[in-house]
């Protein structure tokens, strides 16, 4: 005992007194006393060596467990590696090394706060929004790299579509709620603006419910079709990347439905990373699961191998309901 | 553990019973009730302060909205057979002049004795004709042997035991030869300006009529005014077209005007060597019948209240029409015709309104306004007629010699819709137009309420302060909210909110006397910083977003608004440097002194060019100023809007590949335009009542132009000037209300149009 209590103090001391803000794997964002409460509790139950909380306590480097099949599945079109990130003196992502294969559906699951949404919202850059925000690691999509001075952000976010998790439709008709991506790219001709309209509708399983008032505000559509309608706006530039920060999660059961019916339409089509809470939709919809605790990649595998036969004990906690 | 040695919260040993546990304290129900009670008292409070303010406003100027109100006060005995009433200024001891020649005076509220003085025997002749003056009390006297003399009557009040009596006093003149053949004096009157004097008279000489006319002098001395000599006597009569049916003189003493039977009236002028006809118009010529029955001077003899025989009623009055260089007479107003000719007629001595009487009708007009404050067929055929010097009694005399004396409250003669409103042609004018002149330097001066110079200024200042703040507000506030670093915004509001502060008596004071002088002689420079400026914004944007990407991402937003700043910076300040030399190429004008040589100076070259005014405290002075005062305001609400714009908005906007001046135009714009839309209105609101800083920086010329370079002055400011002039509820009084109430409307009215557009926006724009 005595060990421990010197441990947690050098966990959260270190950073401080340091006063630096450089990458440290051992600098946590949780507060420390939820921190020693969960360890008491894991540890007195069983041996946890291989969990995260254990790791950090030791002050020992954590590891990601990354599963043969997420390798071979090349091309990948996203791939991140040693990617930390601070909120000004914090730090919320630890190393994070995570490839996503084409075409594919990657679900990121883990409890709050864990930086799952951190982790999707820099592969558009949308975290520059936040000021005080700095990155460190390698994240590219494609051959381009998305951190780094010399990274053109819109054309970036050009190529990376994102579903919010509540639906921001803008105070404007639905038609051109959709082509608000091509009217900023400068086009303008109504023929090619229509015919993306209905398109992107129709992936977006909308077309037939709303043809007929195209011209309507969006904000008279109801709270399912208005996530639809942000889906088929992210999708209207047929971008190479889908983001979907928890895009049901303000929805009632039948709008889940549809939305996550619509996911699997656009399996193959768009590669997706889809952040959420709720892991039912994670095995019905995705291909691969990556388990994120406390700011690292716990494991990343095959959605059926995560939620049937996870390899680490946090994965299986968490996937069987212990804790989350 | 720790634990235990704390108390539980949850005391479970002794529950108490469950009324005592849930019932409110009484202590708390009395506090709530107490606060709700004082919160609606105070709401109801403001609703009816405010509500008060306006009943109270509109309480003043509903006075100025009413007709004249007379009514019958007395009636009484007058001489019979009586020639001419005049009457005092309390109306208590009217004069008659009876055709005998003597004038009696009765006491209409003591028990005097009638008082008689025989003016013929005075004066050694018979009277055979008389003009009164009422504004001097001069009675004009024409003599059977063509001499005239002067009567002057002067009430004195004596005060014994507290109480008043007037007393009348008559001087009586040495008759005065008119020059020419002897025979009946048919018509005089008297003109005096106290320089110049000039009599006219109409005489029968042998059974032919004579129009003379002479010019008088009085010797001043140490000891009082002399004897009146005759400086020169002048026969019109060969120059009168027609016959001559009446003269009157004019109080300038400058000029007669000699009336015919055949409806013209010749208008003489003196020049050196007498007089010359300087025009010769007929009034009535478009009627049937052109004859004039009556002719009279209105107070002040610039104006003529003519009436025809058939009762057209018009008036004409004195100007110079546009292209010649004299006064000569034209038609100004036309008032509803009467039933006939004229039987009576007298003016106000103190305002522009005159009374004429035909048959049992009488009607009292007001030239100014054009307007009949007070119309009514009376019970009797009134032959005299007489308005008190105080305005509040008309006297009648009827047929039957019997007096009527009427009380007379019309204390808003110049106050009509017209007069604030509309166009009125104004004596001297050579046009109808929108003027506010409302006290002048002498006693029949014509007071000009046009609200409309006032209107006009106002909103020719809020435009010009909106101009100038509108762009900028509205830019720095989405700076602020979309594009600057918090670490520059935590800067820039608390800054803006200090501006705001600033008492606008110390923007006026820096507006008139340190802004003005500079901007007088760099108007160049102002020009060509306000072209420079904002084209160095587009420019260096233009570059900027040419740079490499690597080059704009390591700058920041720090370096951006760096450069920005300093380019803007270097604008300015070639702006102030190439304004002379501009000035020097392009704003000329010739020298007057030198031909050939052209002086550069904008204040010569653009009323050179354009015709309009150069002031040095002018619109664009009160522009940057007034400007100042607003922006603050507009900023702060605005920018309270634009970043409250819900950020997945502008999340969503940016994450589909839109830049931050796309995402700001297209989506927050739009969004926060109900919230902008009220910080405009808002910043208008106080343009229009703002009082200190347009009271300092223009000239307060109520003018009606939109030229930059001139003054104004706005309804507030008209408030603040004119209040020490405005007695206690009189006409100027309440028409500074009536702009007081304009303000009101007007602020009123952007506030609902802002209120209910704002609303229509929001619910247009309303995000879930």
């Amino acid at each position: 005992m005595p060990s421990r209590e010197l441990d947690r103090g050098a966990v959260t001391g270190a950073p401080h007194a340091a006063g630096t803000v450089a990458v440290r794997p051992d600098a946590d964002p949780a507060p420390s006393s939820i921190l020693a409460e969960r360890a008491s509790r894991f540890v007195s139950a069983d041996d946890r060596s291989d969990s995260v909380i254990a790791a950090i306590l030791a002050n020992r480097p954590t590891a990601t467990v990354v599963h043969a099949e997420v390798a071979e599945d090349v091309p990948h079109i996203v791939k991140i590696r040693g990617f930390s990130l601070h909120y000004g003196e914090k730090q919320a992502l630890h190393d994070v090394s995570l490839d996503v294969p084409v075409g594919k559906v990657v679900a990121l699951i883990g409890p709050s706060g864990c930086g799952k949404s951190t982790l999707i919202r820099c592969v558009n850059r949308l975290n520059d929004l936040i000021d005080s925000v700095r990155t460190s690691g390698v994240l590219t999509i494609g051959e381009t790299s998305v951190l780094g001075p010399e990274t053109d952000v819109i054309g970036l976010r050009k190529r990376v579509g994102m579903v919010f998790q509540k639906s921001n439709p803008f105070p404007k008709s639905i038609f051109e709620n959709v082509v608000y991506g091509l009217r900023i790219a400068g086009e303008g001709r109504r023929s090619v603006l229509r015919e993306v309209c209905e398109r992107s509708l129709r992936e977006a399983a909308l077309w037939d419910e709303v043809k007929d008032r195209l011209d309507e505000s969006a904000l008279q559509l109801s709270g399912g079709q208005q996530q639809r309608l942000c889906i088929a706006r992210a999708v209207a530039t047929r971008p190479e990347v889908l983001l979907m920060d928890e895009p049901c999660s303000a929805l009632d059961p039948v709008a889940t439905a549809k939305v996550e019916e619509l996911i699997g339409q656009l399996r193959g089509v768009y590669t997706v990373m889809i952040v959420t809470h709720n892991m039912q939709q994670a095995a019905r919809v995705s291909d691969y699961t990556a388990f994120m605790y406390l700011g690292r990649l716990v494991e990343y595998g095959p959605t059926e191998a995560i939620f049937q036969n996870p390899r680490c004990r946090d994965t299986r906690d968490y996937v069987t309901g212990r804790f989350g | 553990m720790s634990d235990s040695t704390e108390p539980s919260h949850l005391d479970r040993a002794t529950p108490a019973p469950a009324g005592a546990r849930v019932a409110t304290r009484r202590s708390v129900l009395l506090l709530d009730r107490a606060m709700s009670l004082i919160i609606r008292l105070g709401g109801i409070g403001i609703i009816v302060a405010v509500l008060g303010i306006f009943v109270f406003i509109l309480w003043q100027i509903l006075p100025l909205f009413r007709g004249a109100a007379v009514e019958l006060a007395s009636s009484g005995r007058a001489p019979p057979g009586a020639r001419l009433m005049l009457v005092d200024e309390w109306s208590e001891r009217p004069g008659f002049l009876g055709a005998d020649g003597t004038l009696t005076f009765i006491d209409l509220v003591g028990d005097a004795p009638a008082e008689s003085i025989d003016l013929a025997g005075r004066v050694g002749a018979q009277i055979t004709a008389a003009h009164l003056r009422p504004t001097t009390g001069t009675i004009a006297l024409g003599l059977e042997d063509g001499s005239f003399a002067l009567a002057d009557v002067n009430y004195r009040a004596e005060f014994d035991d507290g109480r008043r009596r007037v007393v009348p006093e008559v001087n009586v003149g040495a008759p005065i030869d008119l020059g020419g053949g002897r025979g009946r004096v048919l018509d005089v009157d008297y003109g005096d300006s106290g320089r110049d004097k000039v009599a006219a008279a109409i005489v029968e000489v042998e059974g032919k009529l004579e129009v003379r006319a002479v010019v008088l002098t009085q010797r001043r001395t140490l000891v009082g005014a002399g004897r009146i000599e005759v400086r020169g006597a002048f026969d019109a009569t060969p120059l009168v077209g027609g016959t001559p049916k009446a003269v009157l003189a004019s109080s300038k003493g400058d000029s007669f005007l000699v009336v015919t039977d055949e409806g013209e009236i010749d208008y003489f002028f003196a020049v050196d060597s007498g007089f010359e006809l300087r025009q010769r118009f007929s009034p009535f010529e478009d009627q049937p019948d052109p004859r004039i029955s009556m002719a009279e001077f209105i107070f002040g003899d610039v104006s003529l209240a003519l009436v025809g025989v058939d009762g057209t009623n018009r008036v004409f009055s004195l100007f110079v029409p546009e292209g010649q260089s004299v006064r000569t007479w034209g038609r100004t107003k036309q008032f509803p015709p009467l039933p006939g000719p004229v039987s009576a007629y007298t003016k106000s001595t103190r305002t522009k309104a005159f009374l004429v009487v035909a048959g049992s009708l009488a009607s009292l007009r007001f030239s100014t306004t054009e307007s009949i404050r007070w119309q009514e067929e009376l019970p009797f055929a009134p032959r005299l007629v007489a308005i008190s010097g105080k305005n509040d009694r008309i006297l009648f005399v009827d047929e039957s010699s019997r007096l009527h004396v009427y009380a007379l409250s019309d204390p808003h003669p110049e106050a009509s819709w017209r007069a604030f409103f509309g166009r009125i042609w104004y004596e001297g004018a050579d046009r109808p137009g929108f003027e506010w002149q409302s006290t002048g330097g002498t006693d029949d001066f014509e007071p000009k309420l046009s609200m409309v110079p006032l209107l006009i200024g106002t909103l020719k200042g809020t435009f010009y302060a909106l101009l100038f703040a509108v762009p900028i507000a509205v830019s720095a506030a989405m700076y602020a909210s979309q594009f600057a670093h918090w670490k520059v915004r935590a800067f820039v509001k608390p800054l803006m909110e200090v501006m705001a502060s600033l008492p606008s008596v110390v923007l006026g004071f820096l507006a008139a006397l340190w802004l003005a002088p500079i901007i007088e002689t760099r108007v160049p420079s102002v020009l060509l910083m306000l072209l420079l400026i904002p084209s160095a914004g587009v420019v260096l944007g233009l570059l900027w977003s040419a740079a490499p990407v690597a080059v704009r991402n390591r700058a920041g937003l720090f370096g951006e608004l760096t450069v920005l700043l300093c380019g803007l910076l270097v604008a300015g300040a070639l702006g102030w440097i190439g304004g002379p030399l501009l000035e020097r190429l392009v704003f000329t004008v010739p020298d007057p002194a030198e031909p050939g040589r052209r002086i550069a100076d904008f204040r010569l070259w653009w009323p050179a060019f354009t015709g309009a005014d150069f002031q040095q405290r002018n619109s664009l002075v009160v522009g940057f100023m007034m400007g100042f005062a607003v922006i603050p305001i507009i900023f702060t609400i605005a920018e309270d809007a634009l970043s409250n714009v819900p950020q997945s908005l502008r999340s969503g906007s940016l994450a589909l590949g839109a830049s931050r001046w796309q995402t700001a135009v297209r989506i927050v714009l739009p969004t926060a335009s109900a919230g902008i839309f009220s910080a405009l209105m808002i910043g208008l609101g106080r343009a229009v009542g703002e009082t200190m800083i347009v009271l300092m920086a223009t000239g307060n010329t109520p003018i009606m132009d939109f030229n930059i370079f001139s003054g104004m002055r706005t309804l507030s400011a008209n408030i603040a000037v004119e209040l020490p002039e405005a007695p206690h509820h009189g006409t100027l009084y309440r028409a500074l209300f009536l702009g007081a109430m304009l303000l009101f409307l007007m602020t009123f009215a952007v506030n609902t149009v802002a209120e209910v557009l704002r609303q229509h926006l929001r619910e247009r724009f309303r995000t879930i």
